[in-house]
């Protein structure tokens, strides 16, 4: 690929995270002088989670990890200094977009697959199926783990566990 | 020994569960629900507050002094609802500084959640199909299949509300929106030309897909409440399992 192509790659998938993330955020009442921040971090998720892919040619959950971590990490100092009073709201839209939904559902869909097609396919299928909810599971702890780094190591001020 | 303007014991408790509950049903995780209990108990005069909070319930220890009270209250259906928990941690917050008392407390989070402020249904459901539309372009979605993603969700999501607000079983919902948004997605872009309808289908469900649910499974999982996440883990796995029937049938149906 070359530098143009993956430039507008990432334009692409950086717009489109923020769309998506601006469509849940409303989806999830947001706020609604929340909604362009929603965009704002759905865009700067995938734009770090393509980078990561493209570019430095990471894995899917390690490139993920790395988006969610920079987008909790953005959200915390946003809300510590006071800009937003619940902070995390934005973190959790953002890494929307990264939740590999689609990954999940196809892993299920090839567990159905195993029932119309019978013992012969069966072993093929099962790989497959463990390759794809490993991942699916491997990428939802990233997030989830990148997501609780920022608040774990920097509790908020006055509150306790 | 409480002075006689102080609140009693139970007032704070059910106030603390009221909160609680609102949090928890609005999407929050464990933690967030945790502190502020904490926060609205002792910003009350507890000294002491306990906090076990579960999928379907919470209950609050709470001691002043020489008093001590247990209550327990039962948690609904969750979902996401990002400006409920917005109003309560306000007023949380505002306990916690002294700014108000336990009545306007009181008399705010049920004034705030009576008149909470929603999207109309036709902007959600435009925003939810936006959304599935965007997430198909992420998945390699072809322009004209866009159109019939974007439909199928907003249908979808439409779909969703109306069955919810009529108190049909809810993964009876998931499986009927998931089929419903899946087939106009996929017959639509079949009729348009489109090449990839498997992606068409799937990106038109992901409206179902527990986004939050799952986010929250694996932080409270790191803090330390397993009860919780593995209870949030197996709905999520529920919720895929019956979003994945309804998408296999219109499959099959479309031909994909």
């Amino acid at each position: 690929m070359t530098m143009d192509a993956i430039f507008s790659h990432i334009l692409h998938q950086a717009f489109f995270g923020g769309i998506a993330a601006a469509g849940f955020g409303i989806l999830f009442n947001c706020p609604r002088r929340m909604i362009i921040l929603c965009f704002a971090a759905g865009a700067l998720a995938l734009t770090m989670r393509t980078v990561c892919t493209d570019v430095v040619d990471l894995s899917l959950p390690e490139a993920s990890f790395l988006a969610a971590l920079v987008v909790a990490i953005v959200d915390r100092a946003w809300w510590q200094h006071g800009h937003a009073f619940q902070g995390s709201v934005l973190a959790v839209v953002g890494c929307i977009p990264l939740v590999p939904g689609s990954l999940a559902a196809r892993g299920v869909e090839e567990l159905f697959a195993i029932t119309r097609e019978g013992t012969s396919k069966g072993l093929a299928s099962a790989s497959t199926i463990l390759e794809i909810l490993a991942l699916t599971a491997i990428t939802l702890a990233s997030i989830g783990t990148a997501l609780a780094i920022p608040m774990l190591i920097s509790p908020p001020r006055g509150k306790k566990s | 020994m409480r002075s006689s303007d102080s609140p009693s014991l139970e007032g704070i408790a059910q106030l603390c569960l009221q909160a609680g509950h609102i949090l928890l049903e609005s999407g929050a995780n464990a933690r967030t629900v945790s502190t502020s209990i904490d926060s609205l108990a002792r910003g009350l005069g507890c000294s002491s507050v306990e906090i076990y909070c579960q999928h379907s319930a919470i209950i609050v220890m709470l001691q002043r002094g020489a008093e001590a009270f247990t209550h327990m209250g039962k948690v609904g259906e969750h979902g996401v609802n990002l400006r409920g928990g917005e109003v309560v941690l306000k007023v949380v917050d505002k306990i916690a500084h002294g700014t108000i008392r336990y009545d306007e407390a009181q008399a705010e989070i049920k004034a705030a959640t009576d008149a909470l402020h929603k999207y109309p249904l036709w902007l959600v459901c435009l925003a939810t199909g936006l959304a599935c539309g965007a997430f198909g372009r992420l998945l390699g979605l072809d322009w004209q299949s866009f159109i019939p993603v974007c439909l199928g969700a907003a249908a979808g999501q439409w779909l969703r509300v109306t069955m919810l607000r009529r108190s049909v079983n809810f993964y009876l919902v998931v499986t009927t929106v998931s089929f419903t948004a899946a087939l106009i997605a996929g017959g639509g872009g079949r009729l348009l030309g489109g090449s990839n309808l498997e992606i068409a289908t799937i990106a038109a469900t992901l409206l179902l897909i527990p986004g939050p649910a799952m986010l929250n499974c694996q932080i409270d999982a790191l803090d330390g409440k397993p009860n919780l996440a593995v209870a949030r883990a197996f709905r999520v796995i529920q919720i895929i399992l019956f979003l994945t029937l309804g998408l296999v049938a219109a499959q099959r149906l479309i031909g994909t």
